[in-house]
């Protein structure tokens, strides 16, 4: 981190900002690198109205319509949502249902080819969905547009342009809304010559101008797609620093899919796990990794009747990662898994029993 | 919904320029090396047309004054100068006419099908730009600049073509590039081209097949139009009891003789307006045609 958040000028949007400050405050007692785990462990996940996104309904955006929303709209949505290419082709995404309250930083794991771009496409309004619907900040896709960032996966940049002439495009795209002191610092901590061709950037010097586009429009989500892939440990840590302030200075969503899980552990308070484009498990990390325990006893014991994710024999002695229905025998060995655990042992067992809402759940948080 | 749409932009835009300012100038930019090659060709064709008007003119008229002519070097024959300087006016015509050909190849390969072949397209749509939008910009500003450098090709063209009519022995308006390149239907060939290159680069969505395939159905749609131009209008019918001999500047569409007689079906030099605003109309219908299924397709594929 190159600054405080607090260094930022006050910007077109700064009314939006608006009874946040416990956000950067927060980052400058603690560091940028641990306010994200902070936010995960301080915070109640049921009082959305504690988080700096209250603000938000009170914002320019929702100035014509002053009736106060008790629950800030969801960031994002979707109920039984599906999209397949092509008439009769693959489904990359099926029934999709979840619900992401505005303020977290999302993780969405999952195999390759698993839907997770798809879902970020769907979100970002870059593919109409085969069917079911996603809400975005309470809205289509296509009306969020302005207030939604997207870095795909490929980083994808005009390559004749230079440096200065891409973040120019963001200023000329985004009026009204172009932050040009936070894109120009998250270049200029990256050393690129303003002047350089974008043809002449490594990937990693480009991840960095395309998220340098992505924040500098100042969204309210932030979709990335696989964002840290092809950065060095450094520009990655120093980057995910920048996410995480932005994400607590502005009350940002982010979504951003990633195969590094340890990575994601330290920063993001929300999973998202989808498998054969579905998802098999969506909530609170805190809440997630409590509803499962880890448990090791002898190989005889029956598990019944909570609900086995993963098991393993070695020996006279079984060791399994469960979702316990009640409580369990004192004499079972237990222990709270990791995220990474976790993760790992739904990747490792695509069979295992999914812990998604269902539509109806999905229906009752949006009345 | 659209209410409160309304109110973030005007809440959020400062005051000055509107918001559609920055996408063309975004257009303009990616697009500055198309844009240079254009206005380079437009002023290429230029300096020919005054070259063969000046230069090449001065020669044939050396021939016809027959002073500084070699017989034993070069051709001291007026029929044979004026040809030559007929064709060197209309190697113009053709550039002019199927200057179409490479607008279609621009705008089905480095103006859509690149942005949708490397994502680059999908860069914009996240950047507060509707894909709706992104097109619109995307067409307008290359057609601003066909319109115009287009109008400039036809004028220049039609000068040099009028300059010395004497002398235009290997020519004729019914030259099937000539009739394009003197008047409104080269602008509307090339921006039918726009168009057809967008759409089939939409369909296609990669560079290399959407280019060819552009190309090839502007070649093929000329190439149809061609054959049917002499039907576009109804043509003049002549019957004779003896031969008949029709003046040198008509179209003639079919002649011979039957049990009536000797006949003659043409169109005479005054056709040449309704024959190619009736083709313009045509080219015009296509390309309007072509842009309301890129439009569509596009919106059916995005949110």
């Amino acid at each position: 981190m190159t600054d405080t958040p607090t260094d930022r000028p006050e910007g077109p949007a700064d009314g939006r900002s608006d009874g946040r400050t416990e956000g950067p405050t927060d980052l400058r007692t603690d560091g940028p690198t641990e306010g994200p785990t902070d936010r995960r462990t301080d915070r109640p996940t049921d009082r959305p109205t504690d988080r700096p996104t209250a603000g938000r309904t009170e914002g320019p955006i929702n100035r014509p319509t002053p009736a106060p929303a008790p629950v800030p709209a969801p960031a994002l949505e979707a109920t039984a949502l599906g999209k397949r290419f092509g008439r009769r082709g693959r489904r990359a995404l099926q029934d999709c249902t979840f619900h992401l309250p505005a303020g977290r930083v999302c993780a969405v794991v999952g195999h390759n080819g698993a839907g997770k771009s798809t879902l970020l496409a769907l979100a970002a309004g870059l593919l109409a969905p085969s069917e079911g619907t996603v809400t975005v900040l309470g809205t289509t896709p296509a009306a969020a547009r302005a207030r939604v960032g997207y870095v795909a996966q490929d980083k994808p940049l005009y390559p004749q342009l230079s440096v200065a002439e891409t973040l120019r495009m963001g200023a000329d795209l985004n009026p009204g809304r172009w932050d040009e002191v936070t894109a120009d610092r998250i270049v200029a901590a990256g050393d690129l010559d303003p002047r350089a061709r974008i043809r002449s950037l490594s990937g990693g010097q480009r991840t960095r101008v395309a998220l340098a586009l992505a924040l500098g429009k100042r969204p309210e989500l932030l979709l990335l797609d696989e964002p840290m892939a092809d950065l060095d440990p450094l520009a990655r840590h120093q980057l995910m620093g920048t996410l995480m302030a932005q994400a607590a200075q502005y009350g940002t969503t982010i979504v951003m899919s990633s195969h590094v899980v340890a990575e994601l552990e330290d920063s993001c308070d929300h999973l998202l796990l989808m498998g054969g484009g579905r998802v098999r498990l969506a909530g609170e990390i805190d809440e997630l990794t409590a509803g499962h325990t880890r448990v090791a006893v002898t190989a005889d014991t029956d598990l019944a009747p909570h609900t086995v994710v993963e098991s393993r024999t070695t020996g006279r002695q079984l060791s399994a990662l469960i979702r316990p229905a009640g409580p369990l025998p004192h004499e079972w060995r237990t222990g709270t898994p990791t995220l990474e655990e976790l993760v790992l042992s739904y990747l490792r067992n695509p069979e295992a029993p999914g812990l998604a809402p269902v539509p109806d759940r999905a229906e009752e948080a949006a009345a | 919904m659209s209410a409160q749409v309304q109110a973030i932009s005007t809440a959020s835009r400062p005051p000055g320029p509107p918001a559609v300012g920055g996408l063309p100038g975004t257009v303009l930019r990616l697009h500055r090396a198309a844009l240079l090659v254009w206005a380079a060709f437009v002023a290429a064709v230029i300096v020919w047309l005054l070259f063969v008007t000046q230069v090449t003119a001065a020669s044939v008229r050396a021939v016809e004054e027959n002073d500084h002519c070699d017989p034993a070097r070069d051709m001291c024959s007026v029929p044979y100068a004026a040809y030559l300087y007929s064709r060197a006016i209309d190697h113009a015509g053709t550039l002019v006419c199927y200057s179409f050909l490479a607008v279609a190849a621009f705008a089905a390969g480095s103006l859509i099908g690149r942005e949708l072949e490397s994502g680059t397209a999908r860069l914009a749509w996240t950047q507060g730009v509707t894909p709706t939008r992104w097109l619109v910009a995307k067409l307008a500003v290359p057609a601003a600049a066909i319109t115009f450098g287009g109008t400039v090709l036809v004028l220049a063209f039609r000068w040099g073509w009028a300059a010395n009519p004497d002398w235009m022995w290997g020519d004729s308006w019914t030259f099937s590039d000539v009739f394009v390149a003197l008047g409104p239907a080269a602008v509307a060939y090339a921006l039918c081209a726009l168009a057809v290159g967008a759409l089939t680069a939409l369909v296609l969505r990669r560079t290399l097949p959407a280019l060819g395939v552009a190309c090839a159905a502007m070649w093929l749609l000329n190439l149809v139009l061609e054959h049917l131009r002499d039907a576009l209008w109804p043509t003049r019918t002549r019957t004779s009891a003896k031969p008949l001999v029709l003046p040198n500047d008509v179209w003639e569409v079919a002649s011979g003789r039957d049990a009536d007689g000797y006949y003659a079906t043409f169109h005479p030099a005054s056709h040449f307006w309704p024959l190619h605003l009736v083709e313009t109309g045509l080219v015009l219908a296509v390309a309007a045609a072509a842009t309301t299924a890129a439009f569509a397709l596009l919106r059916r594929g995005t949110a």
